[in-house]
């Protein structure tokens, strides 16, 4: 039993929602296994091989400004993401 | 005062009313600037008065927050992208503004779409405008309150598995899931592309109808949607010959598919339509199938919060439903070499499609209660189990791609219910005029 508000997990209550996770999709699974398939063929089917990809349209000004002042760290017309610091 | 202007203002001040009650609702995330808007409410009354407004003038809109709207905050209701602006507009968004369609404000959703109740939102759930204890129902949470409080006319909210039928059961509104590829996703923050949909709410069917109709089609940014159109003037005709199926589906709470039978009977005596039950024999598989294509998906499309090109580190700060998906996807990503997760859904997947599409052979539409049990109270210890009765109903028709519509059949214990209206892929203009008859029978009753 849980409650589905929103709060912030400790590093121990991560690891309960992973086992959750793990239980969760093991009994889909198990559900799933039980169902005769009756032809085993690729589940990708393609019509054409390639897609349309029409004329695309030009960015503007706004978009530059608006993309750098989402980013956090950011030099006058780049955004920097420095080695390693994300991981 | 032009009509637009006249709109906006009653909007703003039931929204008003409603935060000096200490944010009862939470129905917005963020709201554009009154000065702003006004100033373009005055702008779209000025084309009414020349004759030259678009098919959307004078209506007030909303938006969930997993839509692209340039400059608004799109944060998923999300620590991830709290103060996310967005930097381009989404195509239904595009198609809005060159209707004249007025938008609001960015509203109140599940985070990135990960919920049934409204109640993970970072922000605060939403409650539900009926009965204030009661969740409002999710992903689109925001949409369906703010619409049911007449806080806007229409809303945009997205339905990857019931996020939009769900809460405008709950809330007592009208709620479109189009068919899949039918409206254009480009904009959309997904949660899982190949069942994600945008689509409309509203008071009305033909609200809603109107919505759908300049949103639906080809769109070249998104590649897999496809031609299409619905006309209006089909949607208020009465079907005279109708075949419609009633979903042999358990539904543990019998006053729920007692008021639809009920429901269904007068409104098909009345007309003079057939019915029928229709059996689905895969269906009680259809949760097992949808939650392995939604974990992976999510786990694949969340890769990009990683922080360095904007907002937060996804991992570190969402909430536990989101991080529930994203690890179970990583969990099956990992074992999948068997196929016994992602592969074996999408096949049964396809089962389920077939079963379906041999459904609408012999019936027109398929009828049944949007969810399967009446709302619980916000903050309530619950199984997962439990939750995923929500979508029992409404993620099926995500698996197999077709259309559906959430209509308000009546009350139980004063909770508003829903009634979904299914049928096949592309027949979104027959749904409307099922559901536009029902309406108008119901309304009459």
């Amino acid at each position: 039993m849980t409650d589905f508000l929103f709060h912030s997990l400790s590093e121990k209550e991560k690891e309960g929602v992973k086992k959750e996770a793990k239980k969760i999709i093991d009994s889909f699974s198990e559900k799933l296994l039980k169902v005769k398939i009756p032809k085993d063929e690729p589940v990708i089917k393609r019509k054409d091989f390639e897609r349309e990809e029409g004329n695309g349209t030009e960015t503007d000004e706004v978009l530059k400004e608006l993309i750098l002042e989402n980013a956090p760290n950011k030099n006058k017309d780049f955004i920097i993401a420095e080695k390693k610091k994300w991981e | 005062m032009g009509i637009t202007k006249e709109r906006l203002i009653h909007c703003l001040s039931e929204i008003a009313k409603n935060e000096q009650k200490g944010k009862k609702i939470n129905a917005f995330l963020h709201l554009r600037d009154e000065k702003e808007v006004l100033k373009e409410a005055e702008e779209i009354d000025k084309k009414i008065k020349s004759g030259k407004a678009g098919k959307l003038a004078g209506k007030i809109i909303s938006v969930k927050s997993n839509i692209n709207v340039r400059g608004m905050i799109a944060s998923c209701a999300s620590k991830t992208l709290e103060n996310y602006k967005a930097s381009y507009d989404a195509t239904v968004i595009e198609k809005i503004k060159k209707e004249d369609g007025l938008i609001i404000g960015m509203t109140n959703m599940d985070e990135f779409a990960c919920g049934w109740s409204g109640e993970t939102s970072a922000f605060g759930p939403t409650r539900n405008p009926v009965q204030t204890d009661l969740v409002a129902g999710g992903s689109s949470s925001g949409s369906a309150a703010s619409v049911a409080l007449g806080f806007c006319d229409l809303s945009l909210g997205s339905d990857t598995g019931g996020s939009i039928r769900v809460p405008s059961s709950h809330c007592g509104v009208v709620g479109i899931k189009p068919s899949y590829a039918s409206v254009s996703r480009y904009g959309l923050i997904d949660m899982c592309m190949s069942l994600d949909q945008i689509g409309p709410l509203a008071s009305n069917v033909k609200d809603a109808a109107l919505l759908l109709s300049l949103i639906y089609g080809r769109d070249e940014k998104d590649s897999i949607s496809q031609k299409g159109k619905i006309r209006i003037s089909e949607v208020q005709k009465i079907p005279k010959k109708l075949k419609v199926g009633i979903l042999d589906f358990p539904v543990s709470d019998k006053r729920i598919q007692g008021l639809v039978d009920e429901k269904v009977k007068e409104t098909s005596e009345k007309y003079g339509w057939d019915i029928g039950k229709v059996k689905i024999p895969l269906l009680d598989l259809a949760i097992a199938t949808y939650y392995p294509i939604v974990y992976v998906e999510f786990f694949s499309a969340t890769r990009r919060f990683d922080g360095r090109r904007y907002g937060n580190k996804i991992d570190e700060v969402a909430g536990p439903e989101v991080l529930r998906r994203i690890m179970g996807g990583s969990e099956i990503s990992k074992a999948e070499y068997g196929g016994r997760y992602y592969n074996r859904a999408l096949k049964v997947r396809e089962l389920l499609q077939e079963e379906f599409s041999k459904v609408f052979k012999d019936f027109d539409c398929v009828i049944c209660p949007t969810v399967p049990k009446l709302p619980h109270k916000i903050g309530s210890q619950i199984t997962s189990e439990e939750m995923f009765q929500y979508d029992s109903l409404t993620c099926p028709i995500n698996i197999v791609g077709n259309c559906a519509i959430s209509i308000p059949a009546g009350k139980i214990d004063g909770v508003p219910l829903g009634m979904q209206i299914i049928c096949d892929k592309f027949q979104d203009e027959k749904m409307l005029q099922i559901a536009n008859a029902f309406e108008k029978s119901l309304n009459s009753a």
